[in-house]
């Protein structure tokens, strides 16, 4: 009589299985605490146009945005112990062909050299999130800067590969806007999701990508401009997602597990009773 | 209840449970997938030892064949085989849903915090005596180079720390640098984050390259500097055999 049913063998091992899977999917362990800030920014999909001149925008209040700490710069020479710059709030949006992100910190003074910069890793390859800098065990890749300045009032797409190596690349592709107000910058930084260049990061929607930041105090402290160059406030690499579109074929597929589970029963069940009465 | 179904599954809760619960009590906690990778050995294990034979066989998978079939069942029987028969294809659909459903959150790191280190760097000693001259220098180095990050009580929360993921080590945390030898803190800090293997993850790391600001000397009294202003000693070879 067993015989006949050696196939259904399998079936215990499968439910169970499947129940241990799930158990231990269950006791999964929760996400990081966000006690230390965030760890990614979310590009929330939204309709129309996105709010590429406007920091203040009534869009972005309708939307949650991330918070990310920043460090002195005290990684690579020339260092800087004290920074203006302790944290940066970010909230991004897109639209399926344009994203918009905008970065809003301290800063209590309005001066020619303030600046904000996004770092991209681009391509497969990691990069270190210290400009590309060279590792010694990993051939790494490039990355791609958007470098916003009050002076000139608009952005610069960059890209490096080791510290010496930064350079303005021929296609501009990012544009940004700056708006002071009672000691709070509001910078947007908006470009096409995807480009041509192969210099730039192509930003997927539902894709996860690093980003890192940096801020400058340009504010004359005894003659000098206090921060310049790499004495500046950064962090290190975090993750930033473009949210994909709400794909509804994933409950086709759910219903179509459950019919065939449901299915499977049947037979299985159908084919026992028959086995053991025979 | 009694026989092999019964003593299989208290074997697989007791794999689950020790690997899930007592072993992180001694080292780092094992990811979930590894744990369901074990289980699910485990579980073929106990399969392969409960069909061996014919009569096995029919011990192991019989009570399950007529569990299922519903067979002259009492009431308690049948609503369990009914439980489990809409309980299967619901978790098949909550399987379905997880594994499609697009997640929130970042990618998962599983970065090796303490990777092997190049065999150039393997087995060398502090050539420098540990004097308390020697000792002042390298905690004068320490607060000068190693503070804003590390902290100025070693304890990992320096100034600067905040803005670096993964963050600076605790040297005073006993997972840190009283898990190591001298050595491997001489390479750590010579070739910096940038000097990681793959799975150190080295584009993350902000730890500098030292060996462009500081000489082998400087290096070596710092690291005696840095156990002694976190109270803790290096791993000596001896324990390591
Ligand atoms: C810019 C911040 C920064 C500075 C400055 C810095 N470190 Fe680090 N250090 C880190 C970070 C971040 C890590 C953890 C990531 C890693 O292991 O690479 C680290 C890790 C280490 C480790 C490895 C510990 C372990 O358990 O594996 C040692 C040793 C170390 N640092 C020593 C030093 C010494 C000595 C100095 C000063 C000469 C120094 N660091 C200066 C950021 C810094």
């Amino acid at each position: 009589m067993l015989n006949s049913l050696t196939f259904l063998r399998t079936v215990p091992l499968l439910v169970l299985l499947g129940t241990v899977n799930v158990a231990l999917g269950l006791a999964n362990e929760p996400p990081p605490a966000e006690e230390t800030g965030s760890v990614s920014l979310r590009l929330y999909q939204v309709e129309g146009s996105v709010p590429s001149d406007d920091p203040n925008s009534a869009v972005w209040s309708s939307i949650e945005g991330s918070e990310f700490k920043l460090a002195p710069q005290v990684h690579w020479p020339p260092r800087i112990q004290e920074v203006t710059v302790k944290s940066v709030k970010v909230k991004g949006v897109h639209n399926g062909q344009e994203l918009a992100i905008l970065v809003e910190y301290n800063d209590p003074t309005e001066d020619p050299a303030d600046g904000a910069a996004l770092e991209f890793m681009v391509g497969d390859k990691q990069a270190h999130f210290a400009h590309g800098q060279e590792m010694l065990q990993v051939e790494g890749g490039p990355v791609n800067i958007w470098f916003w300045k009050k002076e000139t009032g608009n952005a610069l797409d960059m890209s490096a590969k080791g510290f010496k190596n930064l350079k303005t690349q021929e296609k501009q592709n990012v544009q940004a806007k700056g708006v002071w107000e009672n000691g709070t910058w509001k910078v947007v930084f908006s470009r096409s999701l995807i480009t041509e260049d192969e210099q730039d990061v192509q930003i997927q929607p539902g894709e996860w990508r690093s980003v890192a930041f940096a801020f400058w105090d340009g504010a004359i402290v005894d003659g000098l401009v206090k921060e310049k160059g790499s004495q500046k406030a950064v962090s290190s690499w975090w993750y930033i997602r473009a949210e994909p579109s709400a794909d509804n074929s994933i409950y086709v597929w759910v219903l179509f597990g459950l019919a065939l589970a449901a299915a499977f029963e049947l037979v299985i069940v159908r084919k026992l009773r028959k086995g053991q009465s025979a | 209840m009694k026989g092999p179904i019964f003593n299989g599954a208290i074997i697989l809760v007791g794999v689950f449970v020790f690997l899930k619960f007592l072993l992180p009590l001694f080292t780092a906690p094992l990811p979930a997938s590894l744990i369901y990778l074990y289980v699910a050995l485990a579980l073929s294990g106990i399969m392969i030892f409960g069909t061996m034979s014919a009569s096995s066989l029919e011990a192991f998978m019989g009570p399950i064949y007529r569990f299922l079939s519903g067979k002259g069942q009492s009431g308690v029987g049948q609503m369990a085989r009914l439980a489990v028969l809409v309980l299967f294809p619901l978790l098949v659909g909550w399987q379905t849903y997880t594994k499609l459903a697009p997640s929130d959150l970042p990618p998962a790191e599983n970065r090796t915090i303490h990777p092997a280190p190049p065999g150039e760097f393997v087995g060398l000693s502090n050539p420098y005596p540990k004097v308390p001259e020697n000792i002042m220098m390298g905690k004068g180095l320490y607060a000068a180079y190693c503070s804003p990050c590390h902290g100025a009580n070693f304890d990992g929360k320096g100034p600067a720390a905040p803005g670096f993921n993964p963050p600076p080590a605790n040297f005073s945390d006993p997972g840190t640098i009283a898990q190591l030898q001298e050595s491997y803190l001489f390479w750590r800090i010579k070739k910096g984050g940038v000097g990681l293997p793959v799975e150190g993850m080295p584009w993350k790391s902000a730890m500098p390259r030292w060996e462009e600001e500081l000489s082998d000397e400087f290096i070596w009294k710092i690291i005696m500097g840095e156990y002694d202003g976190a109270h803790q000693s290096p791993r000596t070879w001896e324990e390591e055999e």
